[in-house]
């Protein structure tokens, strides 16, 4: 979730309220407060609602939430007579293309460090790492009208941001830190998206990087605003909440005909919602005029259409609102978490247990008589410690994960007995005997199975300790098994012994080999058991 | 201390010592039959046990001639036997002719026994016997002026011998008095002693309360597990019926069917284990689709662009317990349902303090006719109250698969309110593809942090790569 910086002079002033009457309320509002500091507070506001991502945004809904407005705020737009096209020849680039102008701002840098911060949490949220969205800002004086969104040969040579030097769009992909970043969005192109003005000066590269000739600055007043992308709804969502921040930031928005369409819209979307459907979900009994009030208050259009029904004015902003439910949850929001009456429902039912749980706690009463302790290893481990150092062979159905972040964690655990003998190495300081074991999943394949394994490790554990501790589990767990020799490499030749079920080999005892102790770093022996119990499911 | 408390060697020692009264150690020894070490680790002990005896450390001189003091106590120190050669006036040549000239001859001077006048010498009156001939004659040798003397001249050495004074106490002597039990201990008592009611004359060894043995641990439950068996304890008592199923999921049960979008950050392979291969989706399956797409047959939208069935058969570790939940919704979809999970879960994340790629999940579901919003909250309250936090608040959450959404805090004595969890009702972009008419609150938890809570752990990785000494040292008895 994206961390966001309300400065706290610039927040009370568009609240309209001190420091401390708006952050006391800021949880209940849907937000964590990541630190305070003694000029601005950290914010984390949820993925959904972008329109927050903004000392303005956040303002705006605050002013409604804290009872100071209420209902949806309505942007005025004029025509700015500026004119976009796009090229048809972005079709399966990047093809989608919001743009507004802006003008009568004063930025200073506080508020230029805020616009870059929306521009970010834009990016991450909205366009999912400027793939879906990339948003760009550039100061309107330095640059003339009409503009062309085109798909341009890769090698086509401008000035990119905080360079001085010409270098082809390509070089940019290896030699500029955001063209490294993001090279993979547009690597593959045949031409690459580029935006231009009328003498052929360049705006920006989407989604890598703008131009330093339109560099936004604190003597910037008017600023032109392009979204590119490649998905029409993000596109649309990240230039109305670009837009409305910088209106509720002092600007005069102003429309651009994009291929003779006039964008940005702003336009509200409507729903009528059910009063009874929403008083069902939130399990409250509340009227027309109760949910319209409170919708109000978070900012929307609300007016009771009948005793069942309101007719909902969703601002342009809101994205989150797919389902009359989003509409509903606000309705909570507003009437307080706090407030609801919290008790369970009467929902009769019968507690039942897996039979797994069942076993797995047969098979730790009967471990835990014998005296050892259970322990609760990772499922994700290595070839190494499952195959290598047991000097067994490597199993074919080892489950491989496609990305792992280490070697040590990259396949998940066959069995158990790998991990403990792991274990007793991370203890190999630890008082003397030690006597662990693991009950739990293991994966051959895609199938989660479950196993067990105990180790006993001491200066006279033996083959007959292991035996012994075998028989016994597998008598208290009741399983008719035979014993007969292993060819287990894990183990001494002669000191070893496999547990057969029904002719299926199920587990294996014995003395661990000398070679797997050194392996683990131990320097006394093993006495260990392992037993596959997915048959006892 | 008490007679009782002490041991036959210590009652022997203070025996043979009271006729005594003081004694070295060495004495003692041949009196007990024991090495004189041992008898003092006894006396110390004695000492020790309400000072029934006091030991001394006594360190003694002796003196030893060398092997030329004892040849010159045979015949005389050198000035001696030289005095002895000299009958008159002796020319100093013939004199430095005898076996002893080199050393007698200084001594001769220095003791003023013969004077030396132009190259002879003569006897200087009656040479008495010295001090220093004394002394070396003397049996033993003691110390004074003459074996200073020998000391000096090398032919005596002197050693230091340490010996051990032992003396009984008024307190030891009472002891004494009031008699000693001097019969053979016994350590174990035998089978035979028991078969032949010997036991009850014998003199039992008596042992120390005060001096802890080896100490004992039991087999144990890990304490992680124990806090997650509580957990599944309480599910159980309030009625809820345990979940399970596979590690591996595809991303359709795990993301598509929980309205996760496609391009959510969370499927991304940054942050979900893929293993490969592709796996089969479930009958209805379109319907998921349509509902990602632009909404189904709801009032939702949809998330728009297109849905791909290959990113739905891609196969994963699990990332969350609510895998479990809606597929074991999809094979129950009549109400009512109280269902729950623990099991563990994964995400791509490396391991530090508070980090760990899989970790276990707490997930609780509940289905019903006419259940809301407030009845999860009530679920909640009363979930965690029993898990010992009866301070719970409610703040609004966000989750792609739920609608409304919350994030319980409870507050933790020196933390204050602290999240643990989330929750909401599934949202019917969830629901309808499945059929299920009625509205699912669902809640999950990750057990690791409330682990860290609850056993006032600082480091995760404890619960999974565990030193066993924090596992014999942590009681069965958690905190309440």
């Amino acid at each position: 979730m994206p961390v966001i910086t309300l400065p706290y002079r610039y927040l009370e002033r568009l609240v309209g309220l001190p420091r401390e009457a708006i952050v006391e309320r800021l949880p209940m509002f849907g937000s964590d407060i990541e630190r305070r500091e003694e000029d601005h507070v950290d914010v984390e506001f949820f993925a959904n609602r972008p329109d927050l991502f903004s000392t303005e945004g956040a303002a705006r809904a605050l002013r409604g939430f804290l009872g100071l407005e209420e209902g949806p705020v309505r942007y005025e737009t004029a025509p700015s007579g500026i004119a976009f096209s796009v090229d048809p020849g972005l079709a399966e680039i990047r093809p989608y293309l919001g743009s507004a102008v802006v003008r009568g701002l004063s930025l200073d840098e506080e508020a230029i460090v805020s616009l870059m911060g929306l521009q970010e949490a834009l990016h991450w949220a909205v366009g999912r790492g400027r793939r879906k969205v990339a948003i760009g800002l550039h100061d309107l004086a330095r640059i003339r009208p009409p503009f062309r969104y085109l798909a341009s040969p890769r090698d086509r040579r401008f000035v990119p941001l905080d360079f001085e030097e010409a270098m082809s769009m390509e070089e940019m992909l290896e030699r500029h830190p955001k063209g490294r970043a993001y090279a993979h969005l547009v690597a593959e192109a045949p031409r690459f998206p580029l935006i231009v003005d009328a003498g052929d000066s360049v705006l920006s590269f989407p989604p890598i990087i703008n131009g330093e000739l339109t560099r936004v600055s604190t003597g910037t007043t008017d600023v032109l605003l392009d979204c590119t992308g490649t998905d029409r709804r993000a596109v649309e969502t990240a230039t109305t909440i670009l837009c409305t921040a910088l209106a509720e930031a002092g600007g005069r928005l102003e429309t651009v005909e994009i291929d003779g369409v006039t964008t940005p819209l702003l336009a509200p979307s409507f729903r009528e919602v059910s009063v009874g459907e929403c008083s069902r979900l939130l399990g409250l009994d509340l009227d027309a005029a109760t949910v319209a009030g409170l919708l109000r208050r978070m900012r929307f259009g609300a007016e009771p259409t009948g005793t069942d029904r309101v007719r909902v004015e969703v601002p342009c902003y809101r994205a989150d609102i797919m389902h009359d439910w989003d509409v509903f949850e606000d309705v909570a929001i507003a009437y307080g978490y706090e407030r609801f009456p919290a008790i369970p429902s009467k929902t009769a039912t019968t507690a039942e247990e897996l039979l797994s749980t069942r076993l797995k706690r047969e098979v730790r009463e009967a471990l835990c008589g014998l005296g050892y302790l259970e322990t609760m290893p990772f499922v994700l481990t290595s070839d190494e410690v499952l195959f290598g150092r047991m000097r067994r062979e490597l199993a074919p159905d080892v489950l491989r994960l496609l990305h792992p972040i280490s070697e040590d964690q990259s396949v998940a655990r066959t069995s158990l007995l790998p991990l403990l003998m792991e274990l007793l190495e991370y203890n190999r300081f630890r008082e003397l005997p030690q006597r662990l074991f693991a009950v739990g999943e293991t994966l051959r394949g895609f199938v989660t199975g479950l196993g067990t394994a105990a180790v006993s490790c001491h200066g006279a554990a033996d083959f007959s300790e292991a035996y012994a501790v075998a028989d016994a589990l597998c008598r208290e767990l009741g399983l008719a098994y035979s014993a007969v020799e292993s060819d287990d490499p894990a183990f001494i030749e002669g000191r070893r012994g496999a547990l057969v079920v029904g002719g299926v080999p199920v587990g294996v005892f014995g003395e661990v080999h000398p070679e797997v102790l050194g392996a683990f770093g131990l320097d006394h022996p093993v006495a260990a058991v392992e037993l596959d119990l997915s048959a006892l499911l | 201390m008490t007679k009782s408390t002490l041991s036959l060697n210590e009652r022997r020692l203070l025996a043979a010592l009271a006729p005594l009264g003081t004694a070295d150690a060495a004495e003692l020894g041949a009196i007990l039959g024991a090495a004189p070490d041992a008898v003092v680790q006894y006396a110390n002990l004695l000492a020790q046990n309400g000072e029934l005896a006091t030991v001394e450390r006594v360190v003694e001189k002796s003196y030893d001639l060398t092997d030329e003091g004892r040849q010159y106590a045979e015949k005389g120190l050198p000035e001696r036997q030289l005095l002895a050669s000299i009958g008159g006036p002796t020319p100093m040549a013939e004199l430095k002719a005898h076996p002893l000239a080199s050393i007698g001859i200084g001594w001769l001077r220095r003791k003023g026994w013969v004077t030396i006048r132009e190259g002879v010498v003569e006897r200087a009156g009656e040479a008495p016997e010295g001090e220093d001939e004394r002394a070396l004659l003397a049996e033993p040798l003691t110390d004074g002026p003459g074996l200073r003397d020998l000391l000096k001249r090398g032919l005596a050495v002197e050693r230091e011998t340490v010996g051990y004074r032992v003396a009984i106490t008024p307190a030891g002597r009472t002891l004494v008095e009031a008699g000693l039990d001097l019969r053979e201990e016994v350590g174990q008592i035998t089978h035979e002693m028991l078969l032949t009611g010997t036991w009850r004359d014998a003199a039992l060894r008596r042992y120390r309360v005060d001096r802890l043995p080896r100490r004992a641990v039991p087999g144990k439950i890990h304490p992680y597990q124990r806090l997650l068996d509580e957990m599944r304890r309480i599910l159980l008592e309030m009625g809820f019926v345990e979940m399970g199923g596979e590690l591996v999921q595809t991303g359709f049960w795990n993301f598509d069917a929980l309205f996760q979008p496609q391009d959510h950050p969370a499927r991304e392979m940054q942050d979900t284990f893929y293993i490969g291969g592709e796996a089969d989706l479930p009958d209805g399956w379109e319907k998921v689709r349509r509902m990602h797409e632009h909404g189904g047959e709801t009032t939702s939208t949809g998330w728009g662009g297109i849905w791909q069935e290959s990113k739905a058969r891609q196969q994963v570790l699990r990332t969350h317990a609510t895998a479990l939940s809606i597929q074991y919704l999809a094979a129950h979809p009549a109400p009512p349902i109280k269902a729950f999970a623990i099991g563990r879960v994964f995400r791509r994340e490396a391991i530090d303090p508070t980090h760990t790629p899989e970790f276990e999940q707490l997930e609780g579901i509940v289905m019903d006719e006419g259940v809301t919003f407030s009845h999860l909250l009530g679920f909640l309250r009363e979930f965690y109250s029993r898990l010992g936090f009866p301070q719970v608040r409610f703040r609004p959450g966000y989750f792609p698969y739920t609608e409304p959404s919350v994030e319980p805090e409870v507050y933790v004595e020196g933390l204050g309110w602290v999240e643990l969890g989330g929750a909401g009702v599934f949202r019917e972009e969830v629901t309808v593809p499945l059929g299920l008419e009625h509205p699912v609150l669902a809640w999950g938890l990750g057990a690791s942090r409330l682990a860290m809570l609850k056993l006032g752990l600082k480091d995760l990785r404890q619960l999974y790569r565990s030193d066993i000494d924090w596992i014999r040292e942590t009681p069965i008895r958690g905190r309440r």
